[in-house]
């Protein structure tokens, strides 16, 4: 009987984030992992201001405009991947966690990700899917949650990001993802009923039993700088 | 290039974080690797100085080829540049830089598929030559030989052993071909082996039995290892003791004949056997409770099989519901829930909620064990060799039996002497005389 009670702290940051301070965050928490990586995993859900971010070896190639000149803040980031976007009413999830102790496979890791988007579209009704070669969750053939995520000595950074009752526009100004031919979704297309802040206890709930980590709040002493 | 995934097959590098002739501090990220959506930053196990970049940034390489050289002075840095093709793999390199093959120091068990990922530490160490003080070259024998079989001079070679007596590592670090692997955990247990290239060299003595680290070194112990460590030192707590019992398997073996072609195994045999027999014996599937102040009596009989996992540990895949499954769903059910323990993608409920424990040592002919209790739980059945035995009966008469030991440990909390013994003697009868109803 391998003792499984390992709880992970859960930040949740009312507002919209600007994307700098919650990558921050995350590099708060990832060193603290680094240096005692026995101690709790975290997981940060939060919205962010609208912006754009770069994986480390994305290319310039998939923005629809001059990447001196963005259309909103452009960020190139440590995470894998090309281009994406994010704003008001997409659910952004950062789990930062020991893989060490959820299998120390990165591939094992991404499919875990999307496994917690497609049990949460399961609650729904919905069937979400995979689909090999296109990491990220889909509905009917449109992206409804991208996946990037960047580790060091197997601490993760960076995660997932579901588009609740987004505005799809800021997609229509790079290639998300690098792929041009499969459109973005929203979940509000199928669910119009749906708002972001309803469905994030219901996107823990998912992601906490899909990683056997009670999640918790912060005590005074895990707060974060610039909280 | 680094395994980050037991599915990786190759990866792209994302970005060096080091240019050759640069300083490389143990533990210090040298580049960036990306497999699907994922980067890691991939570190250097050895402090040195990044001698040569083989497969640049934005070029692909599979997992395991060689895709940068570090060397231990900076002496080394000129001559690996003169001899290291720059953008491919250093196949033709000469010896004694920089040249890959397979070999190892020190192997674990088995090179093949290791569950957790490993990073081919990009590193191939070009031995300084020093001088012996005096004049006189001590080396030993299989040094002596691998240096001979490849044409190293022992004469310019620094020994690592005892007074600077050469090893065969030292030799085969000074081929290049030593790329031991270390993974990229913090306190990961052993060191597998990467076949990076063309195996000419002579393999390595590996030990008869699997070993976590080397004669002199210590190895911290991994999550696993930690986490059962954990669970043992609280079963100290717990007041236990032993009933043995000895079972005739004539039977069960025969039985065993007829239904292996199905894809029944043992274990799903004696995983069905002992839920049927739990399930009239709730006694022995009961259990304390955690606060110690009641007897905990489960809704279901839930067998969990200890299994040791390669790179240390065991884990506990649960045979759910053991008493109520047929033996060809238990057979089918054991072998998805090992080949994803092994893999590490067991999810909590399904290593976790075992009522009560088997562990089977009978494969390697083991007589007798006795197993240590699980903390949650009352009982767990240790299960020895099935051997031919001479068996002496009532009126005298002799005859050969396939016969198997037994050995219960039980919480004496909830589960006196006489639960065990009877629990035993009701599994012996059905093993011995009716094993064929565990098919219904």
């Amino acid at each position: 009987m391998i003792s499984t009670t390992a709880d992970a702290i859960c930040f949740e940051p009312a507002g919209l984030i600007p994307f700098p301070l919650a990558w921050s965050w995350q590099q708060q928490l990832q060193q603290r992992l680094l240096a005692d990586p026995s101690g709790p995993d975290a997981l940060l859900l939060l919205e962010h201001q609208p912006c754009y971010t770069l994986g480390r070896g994305a290319d310039e190639a998939f923005l629809g405009f001059d990447p001196a000149d963005p259309p909103a803040p452009l960020f190139r980031i440590d995470r894998g991947g090309e281009v994406t976007h994010h704003c008001p009413g997409q659910l952004v999830l950062y789990p930062v966690l020991n893989l060490q102790r959820h299998g120390a496979d990165l591939h094992w890791y991404l499919r875990e990700l999307e496994g917690v988007v497609i049990d949460l579209l399961a609650e729904l009704g919905l069937r979400g899917e995979r689909i090999e070669g296109l990491t990220g969750v889909w509905l009917e053939g449109r992206k409804l949650a991208a996946i990037g995520v960047g580790a060091r000595r197997w601490i993760s950074q960076h995660g997932l990001a579901l588009n609740v009752e987004a505005d799809l526009a800021g997609f229509a100004q790079v290639v998300p993802c690098g792929i041009a031919d499969r459109p973005v979704g929203r979940l509000l297309d199928w669910r119009p009923e749906l708002t972001a802040a309803a469905l994030r206890p219901r996107l823990l709930q998912c992601f906490s039993e899909r990683f056997g980590l009670q999640l918790r709040p912060p005590t005074p002493q895990e707060t974060l700088q610039g909280w | 290039m680094p395994a980050l995934s037991s599915t990786m097959t190759e990866g792209k590098i994302v970005e060096w974080l080091k240019k050759p002739g640069d300083k490389v501090e143990r533990g210090e990220s040298v580049l960036v690797v990306e497999s699907d959506k994922a980067d890691m930053d991939v570190e250097s196990f050895n402090e040195g100085y990044l001698a040569a970049v083989l497969m640049p940034a934005g070029g692909t390489a599979p997992v395991g080829e060689t895709i940068g050289l570090i060397v231990e002075t900076q002496a080394e840095i000129a001559d690996v540049q003169a001899k290291a093709p720059s953008g491919g793999a250093p196949a033709a390199a000469p010896a004694p830089v920089a040249a890959p093959a397979a070999a190892a120091p020190a192997a674990l068990a088995a090179p093949a598929p290791a569950p957790a990922p490993v990073v081919a530490a990009p590193v191939a160490v070009a031995a300084a030559p020093a001088p012996v003080s005096n004049g006189r070259v001590v080396a030993s024998p299989r040094a002596k030989k691998l240096a001979s079989q490849h044409g190293v001079a022992l004469e310019t070679l620094r020994g690592s052993g005892p007074h600077g007596r050469i090893q065969a590592e030292d030799v085969e670090r000074a081929l290049g071909l030593t790329v031991a692997v270390p993974r990229v955990a913090e306190g990961a247990g052993p060191a597998a082996v990467a076949a990076a290239g063309n195996g000419d060299a002579a393999p390595a003595p590996a030990p008869a039995g699997d070993a976590f680290g080397r004669p002199g070194e210590s190895v911290s112990f991994n999550t696993l290892q930690n986490a059962v460590n954990r669970n043992m030192l609280a079963s100290l707590e717990v007041p236990c003791f032993r009933v043995g019992y000895t079972i005739t398997t004539t039977k069960l073996d025969a039985f065993y004949k007829q239904v292996k072609s199905k894809g029944v195994t043992m274990t799903a045999l004696l995983a069905k056997a002992v839920g049927v027999v739990l399930a009239r014996h709730p006694q022995v599937n009961a259990a304390t409770s955690p606060d110690g102040a009641a007897m905990a009596y489960p809704a279901a009989v839930n067998v969990a099989v200890a299994v040791a996992m390669e790179d240390g540990g065991l884990i506990t895949p649960v045979l759910a519901n053991a008493d109520k499954t047929d033996i060809y769903s238990l057979a089918r059910n054991w072998a998805d829930l090992v080949s994803r323990a092994r893999s590490k993608q067991l999810q909590p409920d399904e290593y976790s909620t075992g009522t009560f424990t088997l562990s089977n040592l009978g494969m390697f002919g083991v007589d007798r064990f006795d197993a240590i209790l699980p903390p949650g739980t009352g009982a767990i059945l240790a299960v020895a060799a099935s051997r031919p035995t001479v068996v002496a009966g009532k009126d005298g008469s002799m005859r050969v039996a396939n016969q198997m030991q037994v050995n219960l440990t039980c919480d004496h909390r909830v589960i006196y002497g006489a639960h065990a013994a009877a629990f035993l003697k009701d599994l012996a009868q059905l093993i011995e005389t009716n094993p064929e109803s565990l098919a219904i």
